[in-house]
């Protein structure tokens, strides 16, 4: 197995302050190698969400670190943490999150407006990207006339868009039907396997085991089984 | 295009809801200031209508309408001074004015010499500049109707004196109420009983070989129980009485403040709704890594394309409604400029209106992009 490029060491989360907080992350330490597609497992309220949020630099822990590509993003700005998920993260969510007006298209290439590289070449790779995900055809559909797993394709396509070395996956099959997640599911295991790149999946859907490489089950906010 | 742009035209009902608040402040604001400025020229139209380098009045004289008689001798101090090519005399005063059908109105009687100047309207003998025809009359062609004045010559009574109205002139509509008629300063001393001795405005052209500032010092050296302005002062000195003393200026300049209000508020509801309307799609944006900049871009973006929008239709609403309102409002005016005035104000009200949204935008939870 390769080293770790992403991991979490010994990371506490509390929501909510006084008689209304609540423990969702106890004492949290995980590791994720590159070309591994781990999937996080557990009941509500376990934590998963949380612990993605802390992997995507979009909660910060109360105790513990977080690393990534070696760094820790515990102890960085608000705006060095954008600067990570911009350019070494990717997301997919469940609610896809894909802009409305927008294509296909530009909701890839946008990754890269967002990074201020409008040239001809982030148009290139958008295409790429499309046409990895067998959506190439469908550029020029908007978000309403995509069906729930070309939606999702599109998701994955904007994620790839900026080559980032972590994937985060929440929930990536629970808004589709069978044949349609085991196709995502299917694709998030080659993005990891082919391209080398860590994939962390939260998911409640058991078929997605025989996808990953690694399993790992939370429950009331501690790592149950790993 | 942009997300901001799509954004609008995803949504074009909200959209032309927002350029229309900006098109109606617009309108509002151009037509408000139109209103101004041309109640402005109208204060010192015929200040500037004579051919004057000085104007004496009687001490304390505010505005060219209401004014006070002056004694004959300061005319004859005046043309005394070295630098003053000539004195004119100019006359106004309140008058009856009896329509061809009997019945009365009030008008303002405004009566000068002849050399006052070509642009100053007055009833000169076909194809003459200095002869003046003896009991005429011209008024502003907008007040032609309600003086009754059908054809030329119309025979009227002025304070109980025979007179005829001559022709009629372009560009001198009263905002008073009562309109201007114009004659020849005899005349109108003797409609108006103004004595022989008296006359209530001097005009002086100042020679060319002397600065003007100090022929008016001279002046007011050796006349000073009257006021001595330069025509600039004197028809600054009416702009500035008339827009302060009488509360029409305020009156206008509050409406069109109350326009950028209400637009400002119109705006800021539909960029505001909008903004919380698409606050999933802001979360997802900073998730994705959008630096601040970018997410102001987008309101901004946003903003001012709604911006640009209402400033195309409120400018294409202004031009044919300023021309309809110039038949009841006839001083209205609206200079070429005042359409890329108002630009300003607007592109502020649209940037004003942007500050709550990417207040919004920019403090939303990037984590809300787990929620289901």
């Amino acid at each position: 197995m390769s080293e770790s490029i992403l991991s979490v060491e010994h990371i506490n989360v509390t929501h909510g302050v006084g008689n209304a907080s609540m423990r969702a992350l106890s004492d949290v330490s995980l590791s994720f190698p590159a070309g591994s597609l781990t999937l996080v497992m557990g009941p509500s309220g376990s934590g998963k969400t949380t612990l993605l949020s802390v992997l995507g630099c979009l909660l910060t822990p109360d105790d513990g670190s977080v690393f990534v590509n070696g760094r820790d993003v515990t102890v960085a700005t608000e705006e060095e943490r954008t600067t990570i998920r911009r350019d070494q993260l990717g997301f997919v969510f469940q609610a896809f999150r894909l802009f409305e007006s927008l294509t296909a298209f530009d909701n890839v290439v946008i990754s890269s407006h967002i990074a201020g590289d409008k040239g001809e070449q982030s148009r290139i790779k958008a295409q790429q990207c499309l046409d990895l995900l067998n959506m190439g055809s469908k550029k020029h559909l908007k978000p309403g006339e995509l069906s729930g797993g070309e939606k999702q394709r599109v998701a994955i396509a904007r994620a790839l868009m900026r080559d980032p070395k972590i994937l985060l996956a929440d929930e990536p099959t629970a808004s589709l039907d069978s044949k349609a997640g085991e196709l995502i599911a299917g694709i998030l295991r080659e993005i990891a396997q082919d391209q080398h790149r860590t994939v962390v999946v939260v998911s409640h859907d058991e078929r997605l085991r025989a996808f990953a490489t690694d399993v790992v089950c939370l429950l009331d906010g501690k790592v149950e089984s790993n | 295009m942009s997300l901001a742009f799509q954004n609008l035209l995803h949504d074009r009902t909200r959209f032309l809801i927002t350029a229309l608040g900006v098109a109606f402040a617009v309108f509002l604001m151009i037509f408000q200031g139109s209103l101004l400025i041309g109640f402005l020229r109208a204060a010192a139209e015929i200040v500037y209508a004579a051919d004057a380098d000085i104007w004496i009045t009687a001490r304390g004289v505010n505005c060219f309408d209401f004014s006070a008689t002056l004694d004959r001798r300061f005319r004859e101090i005046a043309q005394g001074v070295p630098g003053v090519a000539s004195v004119s005399r100019v006359s106004v005063a309140f008058a009856n004015y009896r329509k061809p059908d009997g019945n009365h109105q009030t008008v303002v009687l405004v009566g000068a010499d002849p050399n006052v100047g070509s642009r100053f309207p007055l009833p000169y003998l076909a194809d003459s500049q200095r002869a003046l025809e003896p009991e005429a009359i011209v008024v502003d062609e907008t007040n032609t109707d309600g003086l009754e004045v059908y054809a030329f010559p119309t025979h009227i009574e002025i304070n109980s004196r025979r007179a005829h109205v001559a022709g009629k002139v372009r560009g001198f509509s009263s905002f008073l109420g009562s309109p201007y008629i114009f004659t020849s300063y005899e005349d109108a001393a003797r409609y108006s009983n103004l004595g022989p001795e008296e006359a209530v405005y001097l005009i002086l052209r100042v020679t060319k070989d002397h600065d003007i500032a100090s022929v008016k010092d001279q002046l007011a050296a050796r006349l000073p129980e009257v006021d001595v302005w330069t025509q600039d002062e004197f028809g600054r000195r009416s702009k500035l009485y008339w827009i302060s003393q009488t509360g029409a200026g305020a009156a206008i300049l509050t409406a069109a403040v109350l326009a950028f209000l209400i637009g400002l508020v119109v705006v800021s509801q539909t960029i505001y709704a909008t903004t919380m309307e698409h606050l999933d799609e802001f979360a997802t944006l900073k998730a994705l890594g959008a630096s601040k900049r970018f997410i102001i871009n987008v309101v901004l973006n946003q903003s001012l394309t709604c911006c640009v929008a209402g400033c195309v239709l409120g400018l294409s609403a202004t031009i044919p409604i300023v021309a309809f309102a110039r038949n009841v409002v006839a001083w209205i005016y609206t200079p070429w400029w005042l359409a890329l005035a108002v630009l300003f104000p607007s592109l502020l009200m649209c940037v004003l209106a942007s500050i709550m949204s990417i207040r919004t935008a920019l403090s939303v939870e990037p984590a809300r992009v787990f929620r289901v």
